[in-house]
């Protein structure tokens, strides 16, 4: 365990964010790494607890949280970073991004303030980069197996990755020009700078993962040619679904789906998209509607743009406000009001908002959006909660581009997986047990099997499935 | 109330006049009704009684003419001892069957001559023949059968019978089950063509051995024929009595013509009542009080050595004499059965005695070079059968006495003028002038005493011994042939770290990563085993769907009750780990070639040690390896055990004196055997093909890492082991810079050895084993899921009772961790993290989840039921979470009652309690908030261990109370008052936790603060010991004493005694309910605890499934139910767990972990460390402020539970819980449970239900009679009214006897209740004693109360002594010099917290043994004086045994040391000593011994003072060291916050 009086002797530092003034100015990331002396001392706050729940309860990838908070302490990091990939193909991701659950399951949430989990998960990973320690691990022998994963985000380099290692000849395969799914364009380099997930993709690659971009599945292969061609196939292609805002005006310009906007920005930044095709919230009063975190990329992005004002509005209720570093609703996810970065960098938000109609100029572009405001009536046990438009509440507001972040709502049904006819839930993402499909042979893993997750979730799912299609070509003749 | 409805009752035969009730009974027993005996067998194997666990202690002594003159008042004089000893047998359920008493006397050769003459028949002179007293079957036929059987064998041995005499008998007095299984007595008398003396006790032996070996061969058990004496010296009287019945049965006691100059009298105190008239004492030669903890062992060898036996004496016959241990018998009948066969083999009583039960002869002992090569000489050729005892014995010609190394059973003796010596456990048995009285003294521990009255002396122990030592050149032929390998157990050289390897190794080997940080490197920073807290709640290895470690199936015994765990911290000098390896001789003679062996001063072995045995081959002893791989496949894992055993029996033929069974070479195509099964299977076929003791066993192993595994390697047989991956383990660790900077690799791995050492000294304490060379092979352990075939063939006697895996689920295991050792790349690369100690998702399953903490919390504080339901539902879903045995019940259909229709939530809690927890060991306001809880709800909270404070006793404004209703008396005894005991509702005695059974515990000094050192009676800053044993509790007729103790100390309360799980739970749980105590708590083994060692955490102990049922089953048998309540608890969460535990049999239900949780609790498992981040398990100030528990949340958790108890009851149709207690029958095991380590399991006997009586309750239905008749409190309460009701002084003066026990309890609890602690002013109630003061003379007696006695004391005076004052002298008329004759017995002031006591004669062992406020003057005492004090003050005027001052933490005591010499008997560990110079010092200690000459008038006293100058430079002073500089803390006002204090294990 880290120091037996830690948790009492320390306070908890947590990262640092470059000043908001400078960092809205730039892409670049906003965490200012702690140095490696601040890092001991933070993971000498964990208390090696006799249940940990941030790692049985919090971390959805089972990170050994105390165990490489203890070897960061004794200064013992290359056996930190051993521990710490035993669980997780992409530590420099979810140490960047995670909104890091374990820290609000962390015992010391109870009531002191969590240890600084995420920031020694970075640490240790990018250590161990700079260590060149962390090097490619091809298989020892070929398994003759061949497995196609559809879908390069967090789920499917996981999956390809763990595939790899045990043998088998992987293939990936993305309808993007660049692998990675929602790491490469839907978080913005701020958060996620891309080098940071070329320098992972290396080592794949080192392994022998075969990756193959721009390919539309279904539409540049079908699905009876993966079937034949490949042993076993992984669906890890997101809830691609977005949800919408059927009001009247919706058909206005300037009004797009969040992730729409996203991508286009990630690949201006990436140099591989000609301004004049990007939309743009520069000089525009900027509507977000939907309060997560997609919603405070958008926000994030909108800024660095130059909008001129922005604005988001969440139909939800406002989360109970609480400033403490305990977590009230321990050891599970509190709802309570979360303030990003891209928040604290200028932006009005507000809540208990229902959108009415969109209005629009002549030329057909946004111009208006007329809401109303609500109120949430508790309903009988059990039920959720009743939504009331408060009579004469009803305000608009000027907007020239509108972002919809409203959340997921499955897997894109796209002509891949009605060719393969895999069986949806009730929900429509992609049915599995253990996940298997209901078809022989195909598996799915990640947001298509469960819906929008998080990309830690998704790695678990990635590594998961893996083991689950290495036992079924083990037992398949 | 199953089965047995119809059977007749034919035990009530009491008012019918004698000769028609045998009539009667012989009528019933030559008809239909089956002898009970026989029943017993075929119920035997149907439940969990198993009689190999009955224990018994009792009363024991003898009496002697030295001159040898024969008379009746001898056999008279054995009588009234026993009738005095009566307290100390006990009764049965019948409340009449005593458990046995009986007396061995000289042959009275004038008696039988005429009774043969009555009988028809006439005898040879005296000395000429041999008589023998049988028990035989009462049926005609079948009792004619036996008697052919030995006519035909002692005409086969050339001898003649010369008629037979039945023993007349008067079965009226008996109670009913002795009744139903009397035997017909009768007397043969035989002679043996012109032999006499010892030629004649030769033949007689030989027929004997030759009647048992027939009788046993035509089917006749123990109890068809029993031979309870057979000698021309010696005759046997014995049979199932309490004392009074003694005489009365057998009227030819009381014939004038029967005499005796000896008569060796015993009464038993049996844990049963199972009617056995065979095992009643004294045997043929021995009495014995006391228990032999390693007698599995002890018969293992003595059978592999028949093999070699040879004697000149016997000659052919030698081999008649075979098995020399008879089955069927008591530890204590076999003990007989092979001291019998020492003696008849030439050696004399004395030699054979100090063989088989040698005192300790360790380096601290100063004792003389030959008598040390006498025992080291003999320890080559016998182990020790170890454990307590106080052994009587006589040939018939000298008759003797003899105290194990421990000394834990009382011996008392005095010689008179007119040449009787009377020896006894206690003194005052007879009464005796005291001017006739020349000597009285005590058997000192190891020491022996012997009559001879053939030569008319009495000879004692330093002559007997330095004679036996002499008689041959034992020193001389040690020196010559030992083998001590030179340079062997030198520093440890370096360690190869085999980096190819290493990994994989330490996969196919099982371990994790938390046997690297947890397990073996705390062992080699801190040489200790590490600690934890918070119990056990992880799966049994046979629930674990992940590959256990074999060692991990099997749990270690422990002593509880009948036999005390030895103390391996404080009294480690009675212990032993040396032990001679190789090929032993012939056992009935002596050579130099007997000690031709390798001595080991340890076992265990470093690599280069191993290196030399590997390589020896000096003057015939030489090793040979022998490798113990397979390959994984099951077929061969039985083939390669029969392979390696038939290898091994090979090599030692081949005259291999040493074999080494090596796991070495592990590769991808070869699988290490379970080293525990190689060694047993070796072990086990050489005992079998009777070439065990040919050679030494030792085991090169890579699994062996934690103490738990050298421990089951040496309990099944191997000798010595080299951990060579362990080792390595610690050699990368030390590469890695994973230890202490500081530490190098050398001082890490004897740190480690060391820590595995002191291990193994406290697993073998724990089951009151001394000496590593009885351990091995002792086998004291029980396998739980171990499956039949595989315990028969490899672990033969082993107990595990519901069966399991066998050797395919072995092979699987083995090769589960083989494959992913050697498997893919894509696994991890590093080692699988355990999650046995702590949580990991994915790795062991542990009960509590955090789900369900989280859960329980939430619950609780929401007091939401919905959620509770949650919570319950994810605890008992078996098919995720199959942790414990009750996972795989299920409940029968039953026809339902309306929920509304059961008895209601309010009643059902009144039987919950909270499991006891210290205040100390958890805060302040975790311990009163139960308390309120608790109390709110009707309950019961239990106070810990720690005492509890006063004010505490007062109701708060609101009505709350925060007073502990159960009080609890553990080893400590901290904060034991009078007061304290009167304000409960139960006393509750710790014999055991379940976290740490047979263990004791420290709180270090940082978390003892003002407070707790309050409540504690102790210094702030001091840490505070737990004996392991209780130090008034030595054996059950101790513990009857203190639930006697504790009844009049608290009329009102009930007295409840906890014992933990284990193989033989309930036949202590029998000896419990015999000893009057109202409840008996049987915990399992999982309980929680602030801190032990985390090998007792998790291998001590069984689950309360099995403890619990076998206490259900025994106690109904023994028809003792009906008189004692039963709780339960262990890791009780669920309704459903209190529902299980309700059909198997207990009446309440305690919850620990889970009221914590409740309040909490996050199972940090951090209580040890003080760091509790919620507040609950610290004393640290900010840390406390951290406690967020509510009352309320306690509360909604006990209802929610009863809640869910109801809903269970009305499933199965009952209405009031009274009717669900002890319904097994409704549990089945649920089939639908599917487990591929589980299928082998076999609930049966755990389920099995008991045979019942009509009427026989299953449950209890009445209460226990507490006898108080001979209390003299009674009387004096009357006389002192005044006194007690308006503090007006009285004076009485009464005569006393040893049968007036507990003196002044009574009165105390008056005065307590009336004034609290306070008390009366001093002095107010005087009462004068005349006589032998009976056990616990002024126990707990408090301030203003003065007792005097003018005589002798028993054991345990002022126990608990808590302000009032003793005063004790020898008889003003008696002629001895009272300072050097002892005047009061064993463990006097234990536990005392204030008072004055003052003896003019000396003290026996234990004086004052935590002793935390009492001030003493004595003039000499035993060994272990002032052990474990912590305040007060004790004064000695003469000498002191050793270990004086053992664990001394505080108070002070000053020692007269005439010869300078008290430093080599003082334990230096923890005190100073220093002479008496400080101004304050000289006037205490003047004012001290002129109170004692005030009080006693000690003649020898008053001439110190008289030379007071020439004597005060004579004393030291012993003053404990962190006492010392807590007083200059506590003077200078200073907080020891900063000071750091080594982390160690405590008190809970």
């Amino acid at each position: 365990m880290g120091k037996v009086t830690g948790f009492f002797d320390y306070p908890r530092r947590a990262f640092a964010y470059r000043p908001v003034g400078e960092r809205v100015n730039d892409y670049k990331e906003l965490i200012i790494p702690q140095s490696g002396p601040e890092i001991t001392t933070q993971a000498a706050r964990c208390m090696d607890c006799g249940i940990p729940f941030c790692q049985a309860m919090g971390c959805p990838v089972y990170n050994l949280i105390p165990e490489w908070n203890d070897l960061v302490y004794k200064g013992n990091w290359q056996e930190a970073y051993e521990r710490l990939e035993m669980t997780n193909n992409l530590p420099e991701i979810t140490g960047r991004i995670c909104p890091a659950p374990c820290e609000t399951s962390c015992t010391l949430s109870i009531n002191s303030s969590p240890v600084t989990i995420k920031q020694i998960e970075l640490a240790i990973i990018e250590n161990a980069f700079a260590q060149g320690w962390v090097t490619a691990r091809p298989p020892a022998a070929e398994s003759g197996r061949k497995v196609a994963v559809i879908g390069s985000g967090p789920a499917g380099i996981s999956a390809a990755q763990q595939l790899r290692r045990m043998g088998h000849a992987v293939t990936v395969f993305e309808r993007e020009d660049r692998i990675g799914g929602i790491l490469r364009y839907g978080i913005p380099d701020f958060k996620l700078e891309k080098w940071v997930l070329d320098r992972r993709l290396e080592q794949l690659i080192e392994e022998g993962v075969n990756f193959e971009t721009s390919v539309h599945i279904g539409d540049d292969l079908s699905a009876r040619y993966l079937r034949r061609a490949f042993d076993a196939v992984l669906v890890a292609m997101g809830a691609g679904q977005p949800r919408d805002l059927t009001v009247p005006g919706r058909g206005l310009q300037n009004i797009h789906f969040a992730m729409e906007y996203l991508i286009q920005s990630n690949k201006s930044i990436a140099g591989i998209l000609g301004d004049e095709k990007q939309i743009s919230a520069k000089n525009r009063n900027v509507l977000v509607i939907g309060g997560g975190d997609t919603g405070s990329d958008c926000v994030g992005t909108a800024r660095r743009q130059g909008a001129k004002k922005i604005y988001q509005f969440e139909i939800m209720p406002k989360p109970r406000e609480w400033q403490d570093s305990t977590n009230p609703s321990w050891p599970y996810w509190p709802q309570i009001l979360r303030t990003s970065s891209s928040h604290e960098e200028g932006c009005e938000r507000d809540w208990n908002i229902l959108t009415k109609e969109f209005t629009g100029t002549g030329a057909g572009a946004v111009e208006k959006i007329r809401c109303v405001r609500l109120e949430w009536k508790p309903s009988e046990k059990g039920k959720p909660p009743a939504m009331v438009e408060i009579p004469g509440s009803e305000f608009s507001l000027d907007v020239d581009l509108v972002l919809l972040a409203m959340g997921f709502l499955h897997v894109t049904h796209n002509r891949l997986l009605d060719d393969f006819k895999v069986d949806y839930d009730p929900r429509g993402n992609i049915k599995t047990s253990s996940y298997g499909t209901s078809v022989d042979g195909v598996f799915a893993a990640g947001d298509a099997d469960i819906g929008a997750s998080l990309v830690v979730r998704a790695i678990f799912h990635g590594r998961e499935a893996a083991k689950a299609i290495d036992n079924y070509l083990k037992n398949k003749k | 109330m199953i089965g047995s409805l119809n059977k007749p009752n034919i035990r009530r035969p009491a008012l019918v006049v004698q000769c028609c009730i045998l009539h009667l009974l012989r009528l019933l027993y030559d008809g239909t009704v089956p002898h009970v005996a026989a029943g017993e067998e075929t119920m035997t194997r149907k439940d969990l009684y198993d009689p190999f666990f009955e224990h018994d202690s009792c009363g024991v002594g003898f009496v002697a003419h030295v001159n040898g003159t024969r008379t009746h008042d001898i056999v008279a004089n054995g009588i009234t001892i026993l009738k005095n000893l009566v307290h100390r047998g006990a009764i049965g359920g019948d409340q009449k069957t005593g458990d046995g008493a009986g007396m061995l006397t000289q042959v009275p050769h004038e008696f039988l001559a005429a009774e043969c003459v009555k009988a028809g028949f006439g005898l040879p002179t005296a000395g000429g023949y041999g008589v023998a007293m049988l028990f035989l079957p009462r049926a005609a036929t079948k009792r004619k059968e036996a008697k052919d059987i030995f006519e035909s064998a002692v005409r086969d041995e050339a001898g003649a019978v010369l008629g037979w005499r039945d023993v007349p008998v008067r079965p009226d007095c008996l109670g009913d089950m002795a009744a139903a299984s009397m035997p017909f007595v009768t007397q043969a008398f035989v002679t043996f063509e012109g032999a006499s003396g010892p030629g004649l006790e030769r033949k007689l032996y030989v027929a004997r051995k030759c009647i048992e070996r027939q009788a046993a061969s035509a089917g006749m058990s123990m109890d068809d024929l029993y031979v309870a004496s057979f000698s021309g010296a010696t005759l046997n009287y014995k049979g199932m009595f309490v004392a009074p019945q003694f005489d009365a049965f057998y009227p030819d006691l009381l014939d004038p013509k029967f005499t005796s100059a000896i008569a060796l009298v015993h009464q038993r105190y049996s844990t049963n009542t199972f009617p056995s008239w065979c095992l009643a004492q004294p045997f043929r030669y021995c009495a014995h009080n006391g228990e032999i903890n390693t007698l599995r062992g002890n018969i293992n060898k003595m059978n592999a050595r028949e093999a070699t036996l040879s004697s000149a004496l016997f000659g052919q016959d030698i081999k008649k004499l075979f098995p020399v241990i008879a089955a069927g018998g008591s530890d204590s009948a076999m003990f007989d059965n092979v001291y019998e066969l020492l003696v008849m083999g030439g050696r004399s009583l004395e030699h054979s005695m100090m063989m088989m039960i040698p005192e300790a002869f360790g380096p601290r002992y100063h004792i003389s070079e030959d008598k040390r090569a006498f025992y080291e000489y003999h320890a080559a050729i016998l182990e020790p059968w170890d454990g307590p005892a106080s052994f009587s014995f006589t040939d018939g010609t000298i008759v003797g006495a003899a105290l194990d190394r421990n000394g834990l059973r009382p011996a008392r003796y005095v010689i008179t003028r007119s040449g009787l010596v009377v020896l006894a456990s206690e003194i005052g048995v007879l009464d005796i002038p005291a001017n006739d009285v020349l000597e009285k003294g005590r058997l000192a521990p190891g020491k022996m005493i012997l009559v001879d009255t053939a030569h008319n002396r009495v000879v004692f122990d330093n002559e007997i011994k330095a004679s036996v030592s002499r008689r041959k050149p034992y020193r001389r032929w040690l020196e010559k042939n030992k083998i001590e390998l030179k340079g062997l157990f030198g520093v440890p050289g370096p360690v190869r770290i085999e980096r190819d390897t290493l990994l994989t190794n330490e996969k196919v080997f099982g371990y994790t990563l938390e046997d690297l940080d947890m397990i073996i490197a705390p062992m080699a920073e801190n040489a200790q085993e590490p600690v934890g807290s918070m119990g056990n709640d992880e799966a049994l290895a046979v629930l674990s769907e992940r590959p256990q470690v074999l060692f991990n199936y099997f749990k270690q015994l422990f002593a509880q009750v009948t036999n005390p765990p030895i103390d391996p911290y404080r009294e480690n000098l009675v212990m032993s780990l040396m032990s001679f390896v190789g090929r032993e001789s012939n056992l009935l003679d002596e050579s130099e070639q007997h000690c031709r062996q390798l001595k080991l001063s340890h076992p265990i072995l470093s690599n280069d040690d191993l290196n030399k045995l590997r390589n020896m081959n000096v003057g015939g002893f030489r090793s040979c390896v022998q490798p113990i791989l397979f390959e994984p496949s099951t077929r061969s894992l039985n083939a390669a055990l029969d392979a390696v055993a038939a290898d091994v029996e090979k090599k030692v033929e081949d005259g291999c004196s040493l074999i080494i069974l090596s796991d070495r070479g592990v590769d991808e195509t070869h699988v290490p055997i379970p080293s525990l099964l190689a060694v047993s299977a070796v072990h086990q076929h050489l005992v079998r093909v009777g070439k065990r003791q040919l050679t030494g066993i030792v085991i090169e192993t890579g699994e062996a890492r934690e103490v738990m595994h050298f421990a089951c390697l040496m309990g099944f047989g191997a000798s010595a082991i080299n951990p060579y991956l362990a080792f390595e383990v610690i050699a990368d660790l030390v590469e890695r810079k994973s230890l202490q900077s500081d530490l190098t690799l050398e001082a890490a791995i004897e740190n480690y050895i060391t820590a595995v050492k002191k291990g193994l000294l406290k697993i073998m304490s724990k089951m009151g084993v001394s000496t590593i060379r009885s351990y091995k092979g002792a086998q004291i352990f029980e396998a739980v899921g171990l499956g039949e075939e595989l315990i028969d063939r490899y672990f033969p006697g082993t107990p595990s009772r519901i069966g399991g895996i066998g050797v395919s689920e072995i092979v699987a295991e083995s090769n589960a961790r083989h494959s992913a050792a050697f498997g893919s790349n894509a696994g991890p690369q590093g080692l699988e993290s355990g999650g046995k100690y702590r949580y990991r998702e994915f790795s062991e399953k542990h009960l509590l989840s955090p789900v369900a903490v989280a859960l329980l919390q939430k619950a609780t504080r929401e007091n939401d039921p919905a959620v509770f339901a949650q919570y319950s539902a994810h605890v008992n879903n078996v098919s995720a979470n199959l942790c414990t045995l009750r996972g795989l019940f299920s409940f029968k259909k039953a026809a339902d009652v309306p929920l509304d229709d059961v008895e209601p939530v309010e009643s059902i809690v009144k039987r919950f309690v909270t499991s006891a927890m210290s205040f100390g060991s958890i805060s302040k306001d975790a311990h009163e908030t139960l308390a309120i809880a608790m109390n709110r709800l009707g309950a019961a909270s239990n106070s810990g261990e720690g005492g509890e404070d006063e004010e505490r006793y007062v109701p708060l404004a609101n009505g709350d109370s925060l007073k502990s209703a159960i009080k609890q008396v553990a080893s400590a005894r901290f904060g034991v008052t009078s007061n304290y005991l009167v304000n409960s509702r139960e006393l509750q005695i710790k014999m055991a936790q379940g976290a740490k059974p047979g263990e004791g515990g420290q709180l270090p000094g940082n978390k003892v603060d003002k407070t707790i050192a309050k409540v504690r009676h102790s210094t702030p800053g001091v840490m505070l010991i737990s004996p392991p044993p209780h130090h008034d509790i030595y054996s059950i007729e101790d513990l009857a004493q203190l639930i006697f103790d504790l009844k009049n100390a608290n009329r009102g309360a009930r007295i409840s005694v906890k014992l933990v799980a284990e193989a033989g739970v309930g036949t202590v749980a029998a000896g419990v309910a015999k000893g009057r105590a109202d409840m008996v708590l049987i915990s399992g083994h999982d309980g929680g605890t602030g801190a032990s060692p985390l090998s007792s955490i998790k291998h001590a102990g069984i689950p309360w499934e099995i403890g619990l049922a076998e206490t259900q089953q025994v106690l109904v048998r023994n028809r003792l139910r009906g008189f004692i309540r039963v709780q339960c608890d262990g890791q009780m969460k669920t309704g459903r767990d209190v529902v299980i535990a309700a059909l198997l049999g207990a009446e309440e239900f305690g919850f620990g972990t889970a009221a914590v949780v409740t309040l909490g609790c996050i199972m940090m498992r951090k209580c040890h460390l003080n760091t509790c981040p919620v507040g609950v398990a610290t004393q640290d100030p900010a840390l406390r402020k951290r406690f967020t528990g509510k009352p309320e949340y306690v509360i909604n958790f006990m209802r929610f539970v009863a809640q869910e108890v109801r809903q269970y009851m009305a499933q199965l149709g009952f209405k009031t819980m009274d009717e669900m207690i002890g319904r097994s029958d409704l549990i089945e095991v649920n089939g639908a449970v599917s487990h591929w380590k589980t299928r082998g399991l076999d609930f049966s006997r755990v389920l099995a239900p008991p045979q019942l009586d009509a009427g026989q309750p299953l449950r209890c239905v009445s209460k226990q009679v507490h006898d108080f008749s001979n209390s003299l409190d009674v009387s004096i309460i009357e006389q002192a009214k005044v006194s007690i009701e308006d503090k007006k002084p009285v004076s009485l003066a009464m005569p006393i006897r040893n049968r007036n026990r507990t003196v002044g309890a009574m009165l105390s609890a008056e005065i307590s209740k009336r004034y609290g602690s306070a008390g009366l002013p001093a002095n107010t109630i005087k009462v004068k004693f005349t006589g032998a003061a009976g056990q616990s003379f002024g126990a707990f007696l408090t301030r203003g109360v003065t007792l005097e006695l003018e005589g002798d004391a028993n054991d345990y005076v002022g126990k608990g002594l808590c302000g009032g004052t003793i005063i004790m002298y020898p008889p003003r008329d008696a002629n001895y010099r009272a300072h050097n004759n002892i005047v009061t017995g064993n463990v006097n002031l234990f536990g005392a917290t204030g008072g004055e006591m003052y003896v003019h004669g000396m003290a026996g062992e234990r004086f004052a043994v935590r002793n935390s406020g009492a001030v003493a003057v004595v003039e000499g005492l035993g060994d272990h004086g002032c052990e474990y004090m912590t305040g007060g003050t004790v004064v000695v005027l003469g000498k002191t045994g050793v270990n004086f001052a053992a664990g001394m933490s505080g108070g002070i005591a000053y020692v007269l040391d005439e010869n300078q010499l008290f430093d080599t008997r003082c334990n230096l560990e923890m005190v100073d000593l220093e002479p008496v110079v400080q101004e304050e010092d000289k006037k205490s200690l003047h004012s001290l011994i002129a109170n004692h000459v005030r009080y006693t008038q000690s003649p020898y006293a008053s001439q110190i003072l008289d030379d007071w100058s020439e004597m005060l430079p004579r004393f030291v002073k012993v003053m404990p060291i962190d006492y010392r500089s807590a007083l200059e803390r506590i003077r200078k006002d200073q907080s020891r916050e900063t000071e750091v204090v080594p982390i160690t294990e405590e008190v809970y």
